[in-house]
């Protein structure tokens, strides 16, 4: 054969064109409706951009005007978007925390071969049913049953704990907790499957092994389980990271949008959304728009570097 | 030649002729869109409106809470001349607080020139409020809203002594009298009133300043500050409770087992909102009373206006002129749905009539009574900022009634919210 034959016939059959068009759809689809959005907003935050009543002002540039205003303390001395962001990883540490611990902990329950949990299937619909619910109607929800005249205040004072009503929208703490738990409450079933099925991948010989060698549970865990979870672990936390950054539906309706008490509760979606009704201000919430996208990106690359540290 | 003149004379006149009959038949939108935020006026309208042959009425609700009616409104009137005919605004309800907004702007148009011309029925401070800078009127309504004191007779009773009207209004004319009979009441047992926010809008209506002077620098009235002392007193000494105008805590207030004695508002008020009250199992129908109480004012109040570009004008004229000047329509909003029409003659057949009366309120004549509050009510110091402002206020005070904050963190609450939702502002 000849040196052009003997080329074609080492190549063989190159498929790789049809890889690229079946990832085609998806990178057009972030493109349009992820990417140029993102560029879109990050472009707006540099004008001055809003509504008086039904007259438009602007788009006029301004320049970094917008995030000037936005890190300018105002009368008191406090960076109001610094207090909202601190509220922020308050509240999703709150949830978050528990959340990943206990899903840790059932999912071990539910996939270990010595404990055999009977009636699993019942278990994990149920723990995963709260995840379904609208946010907005779990808030909704919440709110009514922790009222002033609600079932939970009216249970208190049934009980005799409390001769008035305990104003649960009043207190910092009450507010924040109610918040964390519907957070847990919602997201703890889907870590926990997930989880599971993280560690159902783990190769049962290991386990085994390590039983035969006398290890206790705690040890396996530590030394076997832990490790080779790591991959969806590091999964799971950037996920709910950039999920509790973004919390918006769960205060906004709890609070009716107004983050009591004092601002406490006022996340950086919310205070964003403040923004836009009314006066329309792409600028201004632009300029928050991109700040989160900051916070989001630096977190994640150092949870990421962390756990992934042995790699 | 006299053929040929007689003939181009006949042409003529036959044009002349043709042409306004082929104006009358032009046809109009088919659909008629209405924008509002709640289903009041929809229930109105059903009920008394013959809608003209092939045209649907198209609904659409959004409710105001936190300016979202506003935000939807001003999308669609924005976007009206590039709207389908099918898809534009026909007609849409403003309330007090913002109608300005919208009446001093090109998105509405005169209603004059529709052919809504007769406003002798209506009171003038309904007119005034749908009037722009240059006189030119955009709307009308079919409401005129007076507030009231509404009082529970048997609390009445057992503090001052009577539940007569008469004797009830001598002892709450004015604020200094209401702020004693506070404390006697609760020193038996009662709330005097049910929200923090109860009395605002008796004190925010009679104010002599806008929200905004001239170079747009936010200004709390004096009036304002006074309610906010009052509410200080009635909160600390325990006269009133820490809840919102609109929320659970005061409505189970309107129940038998209630023990508050006062509420605020005009006749949609009970119509409408004091379900509770009616309730046939725990509620205390007829045992209430109205008077005018200490600052006559009057709460809300529905404005049905006219946007410009609209493609139905002559079914938005007849709309507006049934709502207003027909007596018999007019006459039913008060016989059989409880309103204070915009129709003041109306409105004095009901009040001279002695066999008129309010199951709700004890038989007592509301219409007499809501006539002669109308002749104090001004409307006045208004801006564009005024629904947003009020609510802001109320929101930011309230987690000072509540105890999360002092008053002055509450304050530079209300500043941060002022500068989010109108930044042209200048806050102090």
């Amino acid at each position: 054969m000849n040196e052009k034959e003997l080329r074609r016939s080492q190549k063989g059959v190159s498929y790789a064109r049809w890889g690229y068009l079946f990832i085609l759809p998806f990178f057009l689809a972030y493109f349009v409706f992820t990417f140029a959005p993102q560029v879109l907003t990050i472009y707006n935050s540099f004008f001055e951009n809003y509504r008086e009543g039904l007259k438009q002002v602007g788009p006029n540039f301004v320049g970094f005007g917008n995030y000037v205003k936005l890190f300018t303390p105002d009368k008191s001395g406090t960076i109001n978007i610094l207090k909202y962001a601190g509220n922020t990883l308050t509240l999703w540490l709150l949830g978050a925390v528990p959340q990943i611990l206990i899903a840790l902990l059932l999912a071990i329950f539910f996939t270990s071969y010595r404990l055999k949990i009977r009636g699993q299937q019942f278990f994990k619909t149920v723990i995963y049913m709260p995840n379904l619910i609208m946010a907005s109607a779990f808030s909704m929800l919440f709110f009514t049953l922790f009222s002033n005249v609600g079932p939970v205040n009216q249970l208190i004072q049934a009980w005799g704990w409390s001769d008035v009503p305990i104003d649960f929208f009043a207190y910092k703490g009450t507010v924040r907790g109610l918040i964390s738990l519907m957070n847990f409450l919602m997201w703890f079933g889907n870590t926990t499957i997930l989880l599971m099925a993280g560690i159902m991948g783990i190769d049962q010989d290991l386990f085994e092994a390590a039983n035969l060698d006398g290890a206790s549970s705690v040890q396996t865990f530590f030394k076997i389980t832990l490790p080779l979870l790591m991959p969806i672990l590091v999964y799971t936390i950037i996920t709910a990271m950039i999920g509790g950054l973004q919390m918006f539906d769960v205060p906004q309706v709890l609070t009716k949008g107004k983050g009591m008490p004092d601002r406490t509760s006022m996340t950086l979606v919310m205070y964003l959304n403040n923004y836009l009704g009314g006066s329309k201000n792409y600028g201004m919430s632009g300029a928050i728009s991109v700040i989160i996208f900051i916070i989001t990106g630096v977190l994640s690359l150092v949870v990421f570097r962390t756990l992934n540290k042995k790699d | 030649m006299k053929k040929l003149i007689a003939s181009l004379l006949v042409l003529v006149l036959a044009f002349a002729l043709c042409v306004p009959a082929a104006y009358a038949d032009a046809p109009e939108g088919k659909v008629f869109n209405i924008y509002a935020w709640n289903e009041e006026f929809k229930g109105f309208f059903e009920k008394y409106y013959t809608v003209p042959e092939g045209v649907t009425v198209n609904w659409v609700i959004v409710p105001s809470d936190n300016g979202a009616y506003q935000d939807a409104l001003d999308a669609a009137l924005i976007n009206q001349a590039d709207a389908k005919d099918d898809d534009k605004i026909d007609l849409f309800l403003a309330e007090a607080d913002y109608i300005l907004k919208y009446v001093d702007s090109d998105f509405t148009q005169d209603v004059q020139a529709l052919g809504v011309n007769d406003f002798s029925n209506a009171y003038k401070y309904t007119v005034q409020a749908a009037t722009d800078a240059n006189g030119v009127v955009k709307g009308v309504s079919f409401q005129c809203c007076p507030s009231a004191l509404i009082y529970r007779r048997s609390i009445a009773k057992d503090v001052l002594g009577t539940d007569d009207p008469a004797e009830v209004q001598a002892a709450l004319s004015d604020w200094d009298k209401f702020n004693a009979v506070a404390a006697d009441a609760k020193a038996k047992g009662y709330y005097m009133t049910a929200s923090f926010a109860e009395t605002f809008r008796p004190f925010s209506n009679n104010c002599t300043m806008p929200w905004v002077d001239a170079d747009n620098n936010l200004q709390i009235d004096p009036q304002i500050a006074a309610w906010m002392a009052q509410t200080d007193e009635f909160i600390k000494n325990g006269y009133t409770l820490t809840a919102g105008v609109w929320d659970d805590e005061k409505n189970v207030q309107m129940f038998a087992d209630g023990k508050t004695m006062c509420f605020f508002g005009p006749a949609w008020y009970f119509n409408f909102c004091m379900g509770n009250a009616q309730d046939p199992e725990k509620g205390c129908s007829g045992d209430w009373a109205i008077c005018e109480g200490p600052a006559a004012h009057f709460w809300g109040g529905t404005w049905l206006l006219a946007p410009a570009g609209t493609d139905n004008p002559t079914m938005l004229a007849d709309v507006m002129n049934t709502f207003i000047n027909n007596e018999e329509v007019c006459s039913k909003l008060v016989s059989d749905e409880a309103q204070f029409s915009n129709n003041q003659a109306v409105n004095a057949k009901f009040a001279a009539d002695p066999n008129y009366g309010s199951a709700f309120l004890g038989g007592q004549n509301d219409v007499a009574v809501f006539s002669e509050m109308t002749d104090n009510i001004v409307w006045q110091n208004h801006t564009i900022y005024d629904q947003l402002l009020n609510e802001g206020l109320q929101n930011s005070l309230q987690e000072y009634y509540r105890g999360s904050v002092d008053q002055d963190t509450a304050m530079e609450n209300f500043y941060l919210y002022v500068n989010e939702k109108y930044p042209t502002i200048v806050t102090p």
